[in-house]
């Protein structure tokens, strides 16, 4: 269901999912998704809480198990373009009382250039050093990340996934729980990002605020509801599908699925 | 109150009839045979053995009782770390008079195993150590601290060992009279805590916040039933030994967990599964020559344990593979359905039965498979199989099954492509799979919502429920009815 | 109650044990030196990654792995008169003459390693028991099967119940063990070249594996977005725990080494908040421990390896009391201060 002209080589098509269909603990929670993510734009995914936002994400980067259809980035799986996907994930996945320092956080996005036995050196460590600049957290370099603020661990990750280089962003809801200055600041960074070329699929949790920020935007409540460009996608009648409930039935069955499994 | 009787009533009678049994005298031990030995032992007339099997069935009782709460509130390791805290305090209750004093003893297993607690939350509180390696970290290091206060013990009391290297992996054998005044109380002491406090135990264990917005005293609840945790440790320790008297506690319960979904039937089966373990552990060891009794106890619990995952009447392995492949007939038999009901629609429901070749064709496969596939069918009463026209006719339950998952097929894409949106190609093989799940309450639903639409996103014609489940002329049983050759 | 702490004479107790079969006890240290560095080192990652008591219930499991190994290897070399030999030998030194084939021990150990791994993550992924009940109920029943073991063959595995609480790390003496020699000259006896073999190999795998030790136990998303799978590092951290329990199993027996697991590396999380002065702190606080252990075994005549922990655990105490990050003292002293102060505290990370 994408408006947008299909670009003809596959190679340039950050993202191409056909017929995903994907179980969570045995319930299928996504539905023969069909997607065509064109370059250099901003992407929002929007839908209510359960409606698979982040099991798309992960489902796309082969997190998790496909029960049907596959993915493809720039024309190829997952596992042959790992270099080119920049991921941020959500802040509580990871544990914040870990004994590293901020720097050393940024330095991770740097591992899958790096290979299995090398380690980061200068040029690594002064790219870590633009990025972390970049999101106006170099004074804590050398800071633990067990004593920064919720906006503050946000914009590390941010640094982090900047280190990655990648062409293609996949982040999973970056501005939750983040102060204004930090919100705007990484705002600021995404549309810099975008006019250099790259993509970016962001998973966001505010309906308002969505239409301001995103290029097009992804509406997903178990399957695909739609997707489009913002002004064209973001009307009520398809948000009321999206946020509706009126799919009780799929999610019955989905359980039907479940149970009958078990 | 009932519950509290169902509980203790079982285990006072064991305990009285364990100690009424007549003293007899025994003579010299000379019998080797099994049988004779199984007797002696059950038989309650030898009183070193009658201290045993009394032993293990306190201690099953109040390890598997209170075992329950620790398990269903994933505490299990709480159980470890307490019961490898308890040895400092073993050996200084036996410092105290320089004897097997099971009062002193008691006190001072239970101060060090309730110290070993309060040790784990303030470091869980106070750094950033999270709670298992606090767990891990008292439990090794009191274990050490005891170590060497029980060799220091044991090079004091010069050759005589009194008895504290029981303590590590347990010898029923070794209980005295004072030992067994002792578990009894404290059993009793736990048959009433927990039967006075069942309704609070459990909502706390359930759900504290809700406990705690409820006025109950959550943490004097949890405090109650760490000291009675302690005390059920204590008085096992000397039957199952240090290092494995958490399993004793652990594993029964978690057997009962997979046998039941109610915490009082939970409760019954852990006690029963402890008496067992503890009764059969004694009486394996015995069998050997003073072997420990600790490890057999906690392999017949294990084997309680298994025997309990794989025959679980509903959660079991065996069950669960057992529902698993019938599932899977089920699901081949419909499958089987749908191909004949393909086969008829093709030449417009018209002519009768179908052929062998027909359905092969449609399956893709071989004659035999064919043939094997309408056996099956026959054997559930959903077609018959005329062996010289080598051709198959539905019954009625058979015709209405068909049609029944052919609708379901249909209708499901039918709203995978017209309500969510997804695309024609798309829906097939989600369709395969959901039309053998989707319930009637379920279809009822999608056909009213999709008002009653006849045709699926291909075209093809949703047989409904109404037309499906419509009376047929003629009993059902009846071969002449159904889709096949009438009389 | 007097006789329970014998007098303290500083000659017998500090100055003794260096002059008095000091060539024996210099490598008592060692060993005790290289144990628990090796098991802290790999405790960091443990702690880290909250496996703390997987890595109890593996420690525990190694036990009939052992004893399997073993009995098969006596019941093979068993039958021929050679091996009565070696047996009568071993009595009279009192050597653990099967400690000598490390193949077996490892191979033993590995799979004991696998076999926990697996059956806890099928008991609690294939029913409702939960992920620690599983780890209880499967290190419990592996120690008892070993416990039996061991004790109904005796005769045939040459592990007995003292060994199996607090190890044997006397026998590691040149007196007990032969010692290996590299062109003539002696380098260790055969249990501390082993423990040396691991520790250098332990090292090695913590500085080249260092980026992905350290990203999959950071944030497993990101590493499995980086190629790593995680479940692959898990079993490979899990086989590697393994080794190194069973490596340690003779000197420090099956539960004393949960000690050493965790013990250096909780002291070093208390005082550092760098995973370099983590490892650094690790290699300290192991050394000390077994120095100053040595000299309390002695006194207070216990066994050694006990006395190692129990000092092991002094030094953490010591740490929680009066870290300066997070220590009881600095906790109670920030309070005073702000009771008695007007000033609102300083705020973290601004």
């Amino acid at each position: 269901m994408s408006p947008v002209a299909p670009v003809t080589d596959p190679a340039e098509r950050p993202i191409e999912v056909h017929d995903l269909t994907v179980a969570y603990h045995k319930k299928p929670v996504l539905w023969g998704i069909d997607l065509e993510i064109p370059k250099g734009k901003l992407v929002g995914i929007i839908g209510p809480n359960g409606a698979g936002k982040s099991t798309l994400i992960k489902s796309i980067m082969g997190l998790l198990p496909l029960s049907s259809g596959w993915v493809k980035i720039f024309g190829e799986p997952f596992k042959k373009n790992l270099k080119r996907v920049g991921y941020v994930p959500q802040r509580e996945s990871v544990d914040w009382d870990f004994p590293v320092s901020v720097m050393d956080v940024v330095l991770m996005g740097r591992y899958g250039k790096l290979g299995l036995f090398r380690r980061p050196g200068k040029k690594d460590r002064e790219i870590a050093r633009e990025c972390l600049e970049k999101v106006k957290m170099l004074p804590y370099a050398n800071r633990q990340i067990a004593n920064l603020s919720g906006g503050q661990q946000q914009r590390v990750f941010l640094a982090r996934a900047l280190a990655q280089e990648s062409d293609l962003y996949l982040m999973d809801e970056p501005f939750a729980g983040v102060d204004a200055a930090t919100e705007s600041a990484i705002m600021d960074i995404m549309h810099e990002l975008k006019d250099r070329g790259k993509t970016l699929i962001v998973v966001h949790h505010d309906l308002p605020t969505a239409r301001n920020y995103f290029d097009m935007l992804i509406l997903l409540n178990m399957r695909l509801v739609a997707f489009g460009p913002t002004e064209e996608v973001f009307n009520y009648e398809l948000l009321q599908k999206t946020y509706g409930g009126r799919l009780t039935i799929l999610s019955e069955v989905a359980d039907a699925v479940r149970r009958k499994e078990i | 109150m009932p519950r509290f009787l169902k509980i203790s009533l079982p285990a006072l009678f064991l305990l009285f009839a364990a100690s009424s049994a007549h003293a007899a005298k025994i003579g010299d031990i000379t019998d080797t045979n099994v049988w004779d030995q199984m007797f002696r032992f059950f038989s309650l007339r030898d009183p070193s053995l009658r201290a045993v099997l009394l032993g293990s069935v306190l201690l099953g009782v109040s390890c598997g009782l209170l075992g329950c709460f620790i398990v269903v509130r994933k505490m299990s390791l709480m159980g470890d770390a307490l019961s490898h805290a308890v040895l400092p305090g073993v050996a200084l209750g036996f410092l105290w008079n320089m004897t097997k004093d099971p009062i002193a003893i008691f006190i001072g297993a239970t101060i060090a195993g309730l110290l070993g607690t309060m040790v784990v939350y303030a470091i869980t509180h106070t750094t950033r150590l999270k709670e298992d390696s606090a767990l891990g970290l008292v439990l090794a290091s009191f274990y050490a601290v005891g170590i060497c206060l029980l060799k220091r013990i044991e090079s004091l009391a010069g050759g005589n060992k009194s008895g504290i290297d029981k303590f590590l992996f347990g010898q029923a054998a070794a209980l005295s009279q004072d030992d067994l005044i002792l578990m009894s109380v404290i059993t009793g002491v736990v048959l009433i805590g927990v039967g006075l406090f069942y309704k609070e135990l459990l909502v706390c264990s359930f759900d504290v916040g809700f406990a705690r917005a409820c006025g109950l005293p959550t943490r004097l609840l949890h405090h109650g039933l760490m000291l009675l945790l302690a005390f059920s440790v204590v008085i096992s320790l000397q039957a199952v030994g240090v290092v494995l008297v958490s399993a004793m506690l652990i594993t029964p319960a978690a057997a009962a967990y997979l046998l039941t979904d109610r915490m009082h039937r939970m409760l019954l089966l852990a006690a029963i599964f402890g008496v067992t373990s503890g009764v059969l552990g004694a009486f394996f060891s015995f069998l050997g020559n003073s072997l420990p009794t600790g490890p057999f106890m906690v392999l017949a619990a294990s084997t309680v344990f298994g025997m309990a995952f794989l025959f679980g009447p509903r959660h079991g392995t065996l069950a669960r593979w057992w529902r698993q492949r019938s599932r899977t007939n089920r699901v081949e038999r419909e499958n089987t359905l749908k191909a004949i009901f393909h086969v008829i629609e093709a030449r417009g429901f018209k002519g009768e039965g179908v052929s062998m070749e027909e359905l092969a064709a449609r399956r893709r496969e071989t004659l035999d498979e064919a043939r094997d596939r309408v056996r099956e069918l026959k054997r559930n009463g959903l077609a018959t199989y005329d062996v010289a026209g080598e051709a198959t006719y539905l019954t009625p339950e058979g015709w209405q099954r068909a049609r029944a998952i052919v609708r379901n097929h249909r209708l499901w894409e039918l709203y995978l492509t017209s309500e969510a949106n997804i695309a024609p190609d798309h829906v097939h093989e989600d369709a395969e799979e959901i039309e053998h799940v989707l319930g009637e309450a379920v279809v009822l639903q999608l056909e009213k919502g999709l008002h009653y639409a006849t045709r699926d996103p291909h075209g093809k014609i949703i047989p409904s429920s109404a037309e499906i489940y419509q009376p047929e002329a003629g009993s059902p049983r009846d071969e002449a009815v159904g889709y096949g050759k009438r009389t | 109650m007097n006789e329970i702490i014998p007098p303290f004479n500083f000659q017998e107790v500090i100055v003794e044990p260096w002059t008095i079969l000091g060539s024996e006890h210099v490598w008592v240290v060692l060993m005790g030196f290289l144990v628990t560095a090796t098991c802290g080192s790999i405790g960091v990652y443990l702690i880290l990654r909250r496996m703390a008591l997987v890595g109890d219930a593996i420690s525990h499991s190694v036990l009939p792995g052992l004893a399997v190994a073993f009995l098969a290897a006596s019941l093979v070399a068993g039958s021929g008169a050679a091996a009565g030999g070696q047996m009568v030998e071993a009595a009279a030194t009192g050597a653990h003459h099967n400690f000598r084939n490390p193949t077996l021990m490892f191979f033993g150990a590995l799979a004991a390693g696998i076999l926990t791994t697996m059956l806890i993550e099928v008991i609690h992924k294939k029913s409702r028991v939960k992920q620690d009940a599983a780890i209880g109920i499967t290190f419990s029943s592996l120690f008892a099967i070993g416990v039996i073991l061991i004790s109904v063959f005796a005769d045939k595995v040459d592990l007995d119940a003292d060994c199996v609480l607090y190890g044997e790390i006397g026998q590691v003496a040149p007196f007990f063990s032969p010692m290996v020699e590299v062109g003539g000259v002696g380098i260790g006896t055969w249990p501390v070249v082993r423990m040396g073999t691991v520790a250098l190999l332990t090292g090695l795998v913590i500085v080249f594996f260092y980026k992905e030790l350290l990203v999959s136990s950071f944030d497993s998303g990101l590493a499995a977005s980086l190629g790593i799978n995680p479940t692959f590092v898990h079993y490979a951290l899990m086989c590697w725990l393994s080794v190194v329990v069973v490596s340690s199993f003779e000197a420090v027996g099956a539960i004393l080494v949960v000690a050493m697991l965790i013990l250096p590396g909780a002291t070093a999380s208390l005082l550092s908040h760098r995973m370099g002065s983590i490892f650094l702190i690790v290699i300290l606080h192991s050394a000390l421990s077994a120095i100053t252990g040595l000299h309390l075994g002695y006194w207070l005549n216990v066994p050694i390896a006990g006395a190692m922990v129990v000092m092991g655990v002094c030094f953490f105490t010591l740490a929680w009391m009066f870290s300066p990050s997070q220590g009881l003292l600095t906790r109670w002293l920030r309070l005073r201060v702000n009771s008695t102060s007007r000033q609102p505290a300083p705020e973290p990370g601004s």
